[in-house]
């Protein structure tokens, strides 16, 4: 899937770039590079629909003039002196910034478990089988469950990074996933649940992804009269709890927003935000991490990083140049990039985002039976609608959902056909929660990877059934 | 590869095609002589220019030029797709891409019934939206001078913390070369400027957001009173600093336009898509002819709406883009289509498949989706004869769930309605409902239905998509 020289010719053509800004005497400049492949499956109404692959990449510029900066992409070296001319255009254009430069190499550093050689190695008939056993695998469950949409992919990808100052670095990462929605539609009701999981090697929990999509869809099936109004105990699933956390907690703990005022946790500091068992780690550097890498978007090399430590909030998200603007503008005293550069490709330059993100407890975690338990009555909500609606300024959100479980006496009564659920996330994770003892990753709606588990908020969430 | 960034140089003026017919048509013939039924070639070059303020001052501008080329193969009834940048290895790929959609179509299972083309006219001709002021002629400064009147109202308040302005600008070339005989190169442009005002007032913090924009070029923002975009932000920030939380329960929804066009994309757009009804993902299987909703409501997906952002003039199958009628008083009369599902369902495909750029495939997509105007004259006869209910305004986006026919919007502000008059200033309101149920639920419309503000639709691929309508008003909603 990779040419064996993938590396080496995006740093040949990162270099023919970096040649021609030094030809044109660029104070500082830095060129990133990426080029993915991959092969994919479409997965549709209980059949493989459609076949693909390809490959796609490009190349970034960033200048710096006297702490102005601006940015250009290009598909390859043979725009180089355009971009060039584009970037210093807009950088001659732009504010300066008092102190920003970009990033000085301070030496190397490799994180584990970024590439798996079985990935590099299949074939497009490999990923056909493996659909092949997807869609037998749930019809074997359930002679009722139907793969209604969804798809399985591979990929590999090489990307490079270059600056004036020293830094030149580069490394191959490969990833693996599938995503599936099962449905059930019998005697004219139709329950669905989506699953899905991805790695940077070879996936290994398929069979459980699989169960897990035909238990959900299975367990809604059994609905139950709408109850009340309530303000009360929820256990979020991690997959349930993951879009909401990720909407609103990632842009909470970006240190320009927090400097700005437009965090819910500016001028807390130091404080307590959330209950004072809760440690929010920023992980950049966890072996195998969906969101790890040995550097960040702009080269400067990562790290593990305690935001929130026993409650305390302690730290947040800086990149070079937006730690330069807030202290620039006076509106921190000191601030410096914690290696938390994100880019959305090479297409933009680099902004703050988080890596991967985890949520843990120093108190005894639990198994999802003991939660429910422990919860005695309220509702178990696996997935939510409408997550992106979350106000990740103030922490706000309004969503609905089709898989919530009704809990009275410690048990599982019966499925919601569908319910509100509101609250405020800060407020939540302040308040009295336990959390499940099965970490699961899963994407982002803003930056990085969450790696959360179960979460039963026994405060500060209404269900507001249909 | 580097292509002309200026409207007068570049391709798209009638005299450059990107693709070398020399080299591509042979290579699709060898897709057939592979024993393809069908090959295409699609490539799509993004010119796109973009650039944010932030609290007035100059933040980032990108610009920027991306060419994908999408190749399509059908071989015994089954796809094989192959994407590149690297537009020159293409014919080397046809082999294997014809190899890949045989691959699929030997899993088919007997009784399955393989994809089959719904036939289109075949033709070869250019075609240019061409905007009164191209976006590839704006200069930086204009960028800024506009965005920068938006920024001036908008932080015209002490409780205002920070005012992030964006634009984006894009020209988007096409070229469609298929086994058939389509040969069409078309393109168009868009156009799109944003504001996020967030307001702090103690540990109050909340956010307000507005875009404006289209198909077309500057000419589209020049007409725009930008500086009142900044004001309603602002003004509508500094409210939600005192809204209360939105109360919860069954109650009488009145909309306005932004939310009636997300409301009647998520709640009929998407399971009107016909992809989504041949996979048994749609609640709308089988209900052609139905009457699904009330008799006031009638809704169109129109590409053809010059200006609305989700306007094309040939969708990326290279089917000419018509008016599509998807409710007339109440009853489904179609769904959208492409190719696939038109010769699927025995309908006319009716220019629906769209991609996000040159290095996806087309999937069935809405444009510019409206459900069009009743006979209530303004929102004061809308809401007279309403005791309790909520006003909700401008759109924080929403989300579907097509198979179960459950769907989801949320609302920037909001205001109680008490005996006929708006009190109480609201935030945080969303609604939810069953779209079989609440499209019944439509009982006041006011007459002036047009396009609200630019909107992207996100299906696996994002593609940019106009939504609107009047004034609606919904009997019964579950509001949160």
């Amino acid at each position: 899937m990779l040419p064996d020289d993938a590396l080496e010719r995006l740093m040949e053509s990162a270099r023919a770039v970096a040649k021609v800004c030094e030809s044109n005497s660029l104070q500082q400049w830095e060129v990133v590079g990426e080029q993915d492949y991959g092969h994919s499956i479409d997965l549709e109404a209980g059949k493989i629909s459609l076949a693909a692959g390809g490959g796609s990449g490009g190349l970034g510029l960033r200048v710096v003039e006297d702490g102005r900066y601006g940015y250009a992409h290009l598909a390859d070296a043979s725009g180089a002196q355009r971009a060039v001319q584009d970037a210093l255009s807009i950088a001659r254009k732009s504010p300066s910034i008092a102190g920003f430069e970009l990033p000085v190499d301070s030496g190397s550093a490799a994180t584990s478990g970024l590439i798996d050689r079985r990935i590099i190695d299949m074939s497009s008939d490999d990923i056909l089988e493996q659909a092949d056993e997807i869609l037998s695998s749930v019809t074997a469950l359930d002679s009722r469950a139907v793969v209604t949409g969804g798809g399985i992919g591979a990929g590999a990808g090489a990307e490079v990074i270059i600056n004036s100052n020293g830094i030149e670095d580069g490394g191959i990462h490969t990833s693996h996933g599938f995503g599936i929605q099962v449905g059930i539609d019998e005697d004219d009701h139709l329950t669905s649940a989506y699953e899905g999981s991805s790695s940077r090697s070879q996936l290994s929990d398929v069979e459980q992804v699989i169960e897990r999509a035909v238990y959900w869809a299975q367990i809604t099936r059994n609905t139950i009269d709408s109850g009340e109004v309530s303000d009360c105990p929820v256990l979020m699933t991690a997959q349930g709890f993951s879009p909401l956390f990720s909407m609103v907690v990632p842009t909470a703990l970006m240190g320009e927003r927090i400097a700005q005022g437009e965090s819910f946790w500016s001028k807390r500091m130091g404080e307590k935000v959330i209950a004072d068992h809760l440690t929010i780690i920023d992980d950049r550097i966890m072996e195998g991490g969906m969101s790890s890498s040995s550097r960040d978007g702009e080269g400067v090399l990562t790290k593990r990083q305690t935001l929130v430590d026993s409650g305390r909030l302690q730290s947040s998200l800086w990149s070079t140049r937006d730690a330069c603007r807030m202290v620039a503008e006076g509106k921190v005293e000191h601030a410096q990039t914690t290696g938390s550069a994100s880019r959305g490709g090479y297409q933009s330059p680099p902004g703050t985002g988080c890596g991967n993100l985890l949520l843990q407890s120093s108190q005894k975690s639990h198994s999802r039976d003991s939660l429910i338990e422990e919860m005695d009555e309220g509702y178990i909500v696996h997935s939510v609608m409408g997550a992106h609606t979350a106000n990740p300024t103030s922490g706000d959100f309004s969503v609905t959902t089709s898989m919530v479980l009704r809990v009275e006496e410690g048990e599982i009564i019966g499925s919601l056909k569908q319910a509100g659920l509101s609250g405020n996330i800060g407020k939540a994770l302040a308040g009295d929660l336990m959390l499940g003892d099965k970490i699961r990753s899963n994407g982002s709606y803003s930056s990085g990877s969450m790696y959360l588990p179960d979460v039963l908020l026994k405060q500060g969430l209404r269900i507001n059934p249909a | 590869m580097v292509i002309a960034t200026r409207a007068q140089e570049g391709p798209s003026q009638g005299r450059m095609h990107l693709l070398d017919r020399d080299k591509i048509q042979p290579a699709l013939d060898l897709a057939l002589a592979e024993g393809a039924q069908y090959a295409e070639l699609r490539l799509v070059c993004e010119t796109t220019n973009s650039a944010s303020l932030r609290d007035g001052k100059l933040h980032s501008a990108i610009p920027g030029q991306e060419v994908g080329a999408t190749l399509r193969i059908l071989a015994d009834g089954a796809w094989g797709v192959h994407s590149t940048t690297d537009i020159a290895s293409i014919p080397s790929q046809i082999e294997s891409t014809v190899r890949l959609a045989k691959a699929v179509a030997l899993r088919r299972n007997r009784a399955d019934v393989g994809v089959s083309l719904a036939e289109v006219p075949i033709i070869q001709d250019e075609l240019h939206w061409n905007a009164p002021k191209d976006v590839r002629e704006i200069d930086l400064e204009t960028r800024l001078e506009m965005m920068g009147q938006v920024h001036a109202e908008a932080d015209d308040d002490e409780r205002i913390i920070s005012v992030r302005c964006g634009w984006s600008d894009e020209h988007l070339h096409h070229e469609l070369l298929t086994s058939e005989g389509m040969d069409r190169t078309w393109s168009f442009q868009r156009i799109m400027t944003n504001t996020m005002v967030t307001a702090r007032d103690g540990d109050d913090v909340v956010s307000y957001r507005s875009r404006t924009g289209g198909e077309g070029g500057l000419e589209l923002i020049e007409a725009t009173d930008l500086g009142n975009m900044g004001r309603t932000c602002r003004e509508s920030a500094i409210r939600l600093l005192s809204a209360e939380r939105a109360p919860s329960g069954k109650m009488t929804l009145v909309a306005d336009r932004d939310l009636t066009g997300v409301y009647i994309h998520e709640a009929l757009g998407h399971p009107c898509e016909a992809d989504l009804v041949a996979a048994g993902d749609s609640c709308l299987e089988g209900k052609l002819g139905e009457k699904i909703g009330s008799d006031i409501v009638t809704v169109i997906d129109d590409p053809m709406i010059r200006g609305g952002y989700g306007a094309y003039p040939i969708d990326d199958e290279g089917v000419d883009t018509r008016t599509k009628s998807l409710i007339e008083n109440g009853v489904l009369t179609d769904y959208l289509n492409h190719r696939e599902t038109a010769h699927k369902f025995d309908l006319i495909p009716n220019g629906a498949a769209r991609a996000q750029d040159g290095l996806h495939h087309p999937l069935v997509r809405m444009s510019n989706t409206m459900i069009m105007g009743g006979n209530h004259r303004d929102l004061d006869e809308l809401i007279e004869d309403i005791d309790h209910g909520v006003f909700a305004c401008g759109s924080r986006g929403g989300q579907v769930d097509t198979g179960r026919g459950s769907f989801q919007f949320a609302a920037q502000e909001a205001w109680l309605i008490e005996n006929g008059e708006l009190t109480n200033p609201l935030k945080d309101v969303s609604v939810s409902g069953m779209t079989l149920q609440i499209l019944k639920q439509v009982d006041g419309l006011t007459r002036d239905a047009a396009l609200a503000a630019p909107g992207f639709c996100g299906k696996g691929q994002t593609v940019p998509v106009g939504d609107g309508g009047p004034l609606m008003r919904i009997k019964e909603a579950l509001v949160g």
